[in-house]
Formats: structure tokens, C-alpha cells, sequence
């Protein structure tokens, strides 16, 4: 009896508690920006590089292209050719959420948004094409601040390296005169 | 088998009885997931029992050798879903070592905690859902509350709120997000604290009691026997722990900290007192790894990889301790981008095989408490 | 020990299709509203939680998200007591005629929500020689929610979809579909037009 009226308790406190639900259609869940839950395209950093689509694990992003001319600016150039996006698609029937296209894809053109809301009745809707992609563009929040231990991003380490390569080259540059001054 | 006779007089004949067979499964509301079941009942009796496995069987191994590591990974994580991050563990740590790759120190230690919070998570679930098969519904509430709170440090750092896919050879994805491990140390503390709860709401009530204790008790022997590892075989007194046995990532370093937990009795309330106590063990683990990689010095948590991997040709074991039990991966390369072959060594299965010694002699209303307190995942018996 | 009784001889019997009375035409429009929001609000749902997606279905149904609100009740005992059938996780080939055949002991009208990946069309094992590519090759769907797992907000989004669809519905249409699941509801994919010029 002793143990029914204990957990009879752990109920009792419970009841007293704020209730945990949240009411989901009415509020919105706050998501995390590292969330995974819909891939954004921006189309204008999209080189058609296909990186994306052969590292997916699902081959679930199809890409169609085709080559541009760029005539050439100057007379006696070389014509230029470019690569023009004609078709971008995720199919999201059949993606596993990894996130390895988003990680491989060398030009910052596919992000993570936390955005969740398309079950549809008709499974061809959930392949969603370029524009829709790019909608989903102005959902996608901006990166976390990283811990404090963490390393300094990239950018700041090669400036550091440009720094203290350019001190030590002036400095050699200095005692190099120095030498020159003492023994004419 | 015994034959149907058909009496004719007034005899103990006519009271003999054929033996029924009975399926459970592979859809049923008492095992989770598809597990099947074939007994042979006499009466209330069981008489032998027979796992039907592979109706969750996706051959994961098969389509391993035509993935490269990083697509391994994410693969690797699903086919024990309640414990996605350990599962990882075992494909980069048998590919780091093969590599011969030493992976920074900040990496390690998160890694660590992780795991660590994985395990917890995965508790939780048999904690909730093994006194839901006895009849008690309310546990399960308390426990995917605590859920929800592990879940969501672990949806921070890396997006995914079962399958994290934040392992990478060589390291993590990307760095703890700022202030989190002081999420950690909060969520860690409130799950701690409500524990108690569980623990109240459980483990004290006298039915659960009597319907666990003294039954379905397994000895050290099955358990050397049928390969039982993780809590099962702890809480029959075999006190095996590669995290101290044999230890890998950061546990070396953890000891002072890391109790494994065991049992002598080995029946199911053992075994659910030693999911239980792990987990607590897990929490402190939990703190440690925090307050270690808070006074780490600044560094990566990756290394930079080449733009194509390629394991050296050989081949290599990697075992971890899994929420539920050993599980290996047995690696063989032939220096492709791709495994040649990519073994896996789940705990489930072993676990689950040895129901056929469990179940005979055992009536049909034990049967449920003996198969919850096996705390098998199915995805990890079929692969 | 072979304890499997000798099979016995079964012919299959065709069952009549599901069909509506004659009167059902009379019946006001305010009758279907009324039966429509009857069956949109007390969804008892029995789940089909094969994998990882079934542990976000529970998750789904406690404190914290409890779809109860939404009045989908989960408790259903059986197939034959449940209105809607949640399906998650891999399909596998040896799961998939045990899937149908509860399909068919759901009494009507029933709906199925495709809950993941592995559901919708096989998921991560898109290319696995023992899984059902997408269990709306075995039973018609009316909800697909995407995710590998999906959220279990996204799971409450696509109930919210679904209680949209029946508050519309209208019984006489659903059930002139005369197709069987398996047969093809639409033309096969067709591969893109080449540009002009293209010549491969």
C-alpha cells in the first residue's frame, strides 16, 4: 500500500504543476537555428557544381542545366561559357534529413531552415522545385554564436597568419637595414 | 509432440490436451516494434518459445558497402533509433582507426558527454515504456517529459532530435553552439531532480514488484552462453563495461566518476533497477564531461579531412558500450572510398535470443514482463 | 516438431466493395457537415510503428504534445475499432502483407497517414533489396508528412490536414474510387524534354 500511495503522491505534486503541452497549431515551438527541417536554396550562390546531388546518400535532388556563352569582352578574348540552373529539386518524400548536401556544397547555395510545416495529401507536391526552395530562403535563421573554446573561425586565423607573416617580414626587412647601416 | 488422444471412456484420457501454438506479434501492443514470437503453450504454460526475427530486417549491411563513411554514418544511426549517437560512435572510431587518426581533445570530451546523454535518452524510454507493458500508464508521461528536456540540448547542437548525425571521421560536425553546455548542466540537473518521481511512481508499488521480482531470472551462464551484454547481463551479475574494461573516448579519464551498476538477481526487477541506476550514473557522467570541456583550452573539434576518404587497406573491430549492449562494427576495407564490408555486431539480437531458455516454463501473463524487461530495440535485432 | 496444422484448402472470397445506400442521396448537406465533424474530431488511430518514426508518434501522443487535443485518440485496441492508421517507419517486404490485411479489417471510413521518409517512399533505404519503397504501393494515403524523423509537430500539422480534408469530404466521391492501391492513380513521371540542339 505504502508504494501506491507514494506514486499517488508524485501525481498529487504533478497535478499542482503547470501543465507541460504545447498547444501546437495556436503557438509556434521554438526551434533551435541548427534545426533541421526543410532545405533552403539560394539560387544565386548555385554554381550547378552537382556536388550536392552526388554526395546525397538518397539521390534525392535532381539538377538540370545547361551551358550559356559569355561572349567575350574584350576583341581577341576567349568566349566564356556559364552554367545556368534550369532546375533545382528536393525530393522531401524521400530525404533522410542528413544534412550532407548542405555541408558539402562549396558556394554557401543550400541552408538549413527549422521550418516543418508541409505534409501535403499528394506525394508530388513534396518535391519541391527551385522557387519554392527559394522561399524557404527567408526562413532560415542566422548561425549560433559558438562557444568560447571553440576555434576562431577560419577567416580570422589566415588574417592572424597574414599579420604575423607580414611583422616577421618587416622586421627581417628592418634588421636586413640595420645590417646595411652598420657595415656600409 | 504430444499426440491428440481421444478418450472414450471417463479417464485421465479425456483430460489431455494438445499443446496450443500461439503467435504474438508482429504487431502487438505489448512488444515494441515488430517482434514475433512463436510459443508453444500447454495451458497457461509455455512450453517453448521461438523469436521470429527480419520483419524489420532493411539489409543496412548490404547497402553499407556502397555508401562512403560519411553516408555510412548517418545510416549507421538509424538501425538502433533510440541510441543514434553511440551508434555512430562505432563506425568513426573504427574508421578513425584505421585512418590512424587522432581526434582533438575538445571532440573527444563532447563526444563523451554525448554518448553520455544518448544512453540517458534511451533509458528513459525503456524506463516509461516497460511499466506501460505491465499496466501502469503513467511513468511513460514522466519519462518522455524528461525526454523532451534531453532532447532538446541535443536538437541545439545538432539539429536532429533522434538522429543526430553529429559524427564525422575525424571529429564533430561543428563546435558547441555558445552557452549550451550550461543548457546542459540545467537539463541534466532537472532531469535529476525528477527522477525521484519516476522512481516513486515505480519501483515502490508493490504490483510492479510482484509481477517483476523473481521472475524470468537469467544466469551467468545464459548470459556467457548467448553473448548477453549491457544491463541485461549486469543485472545478473556479470560485471562487464567496455567503458571500463576496455575504455574508449574520454572514460579513461572518467573512472573516478563511472560506476557500472549490476545486480545478482537477475530477475526483471533487477534489470529495471539497473536501467535505472545507470541512469543517474549517466547523469553524473554527464556533469563531468561538462565541467571538463569548460576548462579545455581553445581548439577544433575536427580535423580537416581530404576531399575524397579512403580507408588503408586492412580491416579492424571496433566495439563500444551501447545503451543496450556491446556493439561492434567489424570493418574490412580494401582501401576504396566504400567498405568492402562493414559487419555489425547489435546488442539486441543476442539479447533477444535468449527468450527461447527465458520464456519455457514461464506462464503467458509473465511473458510480457519478461520480454519489456529484455529492453530490445528492433531495428538493432534485424538490422 | 511440426506443430503448423496441415494448411487447409482456402478459396479466396471476394468481399463486396464498399458501397452507400441508396438513400444517401437525400441525405441534407447539413447531415454530411455534421457526420464530418464528427468523424474529423474523434479519430481513433491505431499505430503502425515499425522504427524510429514510431517512437516521434509517441512522442507525439505525451504531455508535451499530446494530440489528444486535436481528438485523435490513441488508444484504438485493434484495427477494427480505429478510423485512421498511422504508419511509421520502414515498410519491409515481410511487413507488408500484415500492414495490408490490417488495412482492410479498418472498418470505413479510414484514412492512413504516411508518417516519415521510410513511409513516403522507402527513405534511407531507397535502394534495399527487402523494403516496401513507400507503403502507398500497399494501401492509399491521404496524409503524407515528410521528415526522417518527422517533428511531432509536423505529425500534428498533418492531422491538422487530414481533419481539413474530411471537414470537405464527401462520401459519395470517396468512394467511387474504383481503383485498387496498387494500380497507378496517375501517369508515370516523364523524363524532361531535352533542349533543343541536345544531341545525345
Amino acid at each position: 500500500m505504502k508504494g501506491l500511495a507514494k506514486g499517488l503522491a508524485v501525481t498529487l505534486k504533478t497535478l499542482t504543476k503547470r501543465s507541460v503541452t504545447q498547444s501546437y497549431p495556436e503557438v509556434l515551438p521554438e526551434l533551435p537555428p541548427r534545426s533541421r527541417g526543410v532545405i533552403a536554396l539560394f539560387e544565386e550562390n548555385c554554381t550547378v557544381c552537382m556536388l550536392c546531388a552526388r554526395e546525397c546518400p538518397d539521390w534525392c535532388i535532381y539538377i538540370d542545366s545547361h551551358k550559356e556563352v559569355v561572349p567575350a569582352r574584350e576583341p581577341g578574348a576567349r568566349d566564356r561559357t556559364r552554367n545556368v540552373l534550369d532546375r533545382f529539386a528536393i525530393d522531401y518524400a524521400l530525404c533522410m534529413y542528413c544534412g550532407i548536401c548542405v555541408e558539402v556544397c562549396p558556394f554557401d547555395a543550400l541552408f538549413w531552415s527549422p521550418e516543418f510545416e508541409y505534409a501535403t495529401d499528394d506525394i508530388l507536391e513534396l518535391t519541391h522545385e527551385k522557387d519554392k526552395l527559394r522561399e524557404w530562403m527567408w526562413t532560415v535563421p542566422p548561425p549560433p554564436a559558438l562557444d568560447e573554446h571553440a576555434e576562431d573561425p577560419k577567416e580570422l586565423i589566415q588574417a592572424r597568419k597574414a599579420v604575423e607573416k607580414a611583422e616577421k617580414a618587416a622586421a627581417a626587412a628592418r634588421a636586413a637595414a640595420a645590417k646595411a647601416e652598420e657595415n656600409p | 509432440m504430444t499426440a491428440r488422444t481421444v478418450g472414450v471412456g471417463i479417464g485421465a484420457d479425456q483430460l489431455d490436451t494438445t499443446d496450443m501454438v500461439l503467435n504474438i506479434g508482429p504487431q502487438h501492443p505489448s512488444t515494441h516494434g515488430v517482434l514475433r514470437l512463436r510459443l508453444v503453450l500447454d495451458g497457461e504454460r509455455i512450453v517453448s518459445a521461438e523469436p521470429i526475427v527480419g520483419y524489420m530486417h532493411r539489409g543496412a549491411e548490404k547497402l553499407f558497402e556502397v555508401r562512403d563513411y560519411r553516408q555510412i554514418v548517418m545510416l549507421a544511426n538509424r538501425h538502433d533509433w533510440l541510441s543514434a549517437f553511440a551508434n555512430e560512435l562505432g563506425v568513426v572510431l573504427a574508421v578513425e582507426r584505421m585512418l590512424g587518426m587522432e581526434v582533438p581533445q575538445r571532440a573527444v570530451w563532447a563526444r563523451t558527454l554525448l554518448a553520455e546523454l544518448n544512453r540517458v535518452l534511451n533509458h528513459l524510454m525503456f524506463l516509461g515504456s516497460y511499466p506501460l507493458e505491465l499496466g501502469a500508464i503513467t511513468p511513460i508521461f514522466h519519462a518522455f517529459r524528461e525526454r523532451e528536456e534531453i532532447q532538446a540540448v541535443m536538437e541545439e547542437i545538432s539539429g536532429g532530435r533522434m538522429h543526430f548525425m553529429f559524427n564525422r571521421v575525424g571529429g564533430l560536425k561543428e563546435d558547441l553552439p555558445a552557452g549550451w553546455i550550461g543548457r546542459v548542466r540545467h537539463a541534466v540537473a532537472t532531469v535529476r531532480t525528477r527522477l525521484s518521481g519516476l522512481d516513486d511512481l515505480v519501483s515502490g508499488n508493490e504490483i510492479f514488484r510482484a509481477r517483476t521480482r523473481g521472475v524470468g531470472v537469467l544466469t551467468p551462464a545464459l548470459v556467457a552462453a548467448y553473448g548477453v551484454s549491457g544491463p541485461i547481463a549486469r543485472a545478473s551479475g556479470v560485471d562487464f563495461d567496455l567503458r571500463r574494461d576496455e575504455p574508449y573516448l574520454a572514460y579513461g579519464e572518467l573512472a573516478d566518476v563511472l560506476r557500472v551498476v549490476t545486480r545478482e538477481e537477475g530477475d526483471c526487477l533487477a534489470r529495471f533497477e539497473c536501467l535505472l541506476e545507470q541512469v543517474h550514473v549517466s547523469l553524473d557522467l554527464a556533469d563531468a564531461c561538462c565541467d571538463r570541456l569548460d576548462e579545455l583550452p581553445q581548439g577544433p573539434v575536427n580535423l580537416r579531412l581530404p576531399k575524397v576518404l579512403k580507408a588503408p587497406e586492412g580491416h579492424t573491430y571496433a566495439w563500444t558500450e551501447n545503451p543496450l549492449g556491446l556493439n561492434g562494427y567489424y570493418l574490412v576495407s580494401r582501401g576504396e572510398k566504400t567498405p568492402w564490408r562493414l559487419k555489425l555486431r547489435s546488442a539486441s539480437y543476442n539479447n533477444v535470443q535468449v527468450l527461447t531458455e527465458l520464456l519455457p516454463g514461464c506462464l503467458i501473463a509473465d511473458m510480457v514482463a519478461i520480454l519489456g524487461s529484455l529492453f530490445f530495440v528492433v531495428g538493432d535485432i534485424d538490422k | 516438431m511440426d506443430l503448423t496444422p496441415a494448411p487447409v484448402e482456402r478459396t479466396p472470397v471476394d468481399l463486396p466493395p464498399p458501397r452507400l445506400g441508396v438513400l444517401s442521396r437525400l441525405a441534407p448537406d447539413p447531415v454530411r457537415l455534421v457526420l464530418n465533424w464528427g468523424r474529423r474530431y474523434s479519430l481513433w488511430v491505431f499505430n503502425f510503428g515499425l522504427a524510429c518514426c514510431a517512437i516521434e508518434f509517441i512522442a507525439s501522443s505525451m504531455a508535451k504534445h499530446d494530440f489528444i487535443r486535436l481528438g485523435v485518440i490513441p488508444f484504438a485496441p485493434g484495427p477494427r475499432q480505429a478510423d485512421l492508421m498511422v504508419v511509421s517507419g520502414t515498410v519491409s517486404d515481410k511487413m507488408a502483407p500484415a500492414i495490408k490485411r490490417l488495412y482492410e479489417q479498418m472498418p470505413e471510413p479510414k484514412y492512413v497517414i504516411s508518417f516519415g521518409s521510410c513511409a513516403n517512399c522507402g527513405g534511407p533505404y531507397w535502394d534495399s533489396y527487402c523494403v516496401t519503397k513507400g507503403v502507398d504501393q500497399i494501401v492509399p494515403v491521404d496524409v503524407y508528412v515528410p521528415g526522417c524523423p518527422p517533428r511531432p509537430e509536423a505529425l500534428l500539422q498533418g492531422i491538422l490536414k487530414l481533419q481539413e480534408r474530411i471537414a470537405v469530404e464527401n462520401p459519395a466521391a470517396r468512394y467511387a474510387r474504383k481503383l485498387p492501391a496498387a494500380a497507378l492513380g496517375r501517369p508515370l513521371v516523364a523524363p524532361p524534354t531535352p533542349p533543343a540542339g541536345d544531341a545525345r
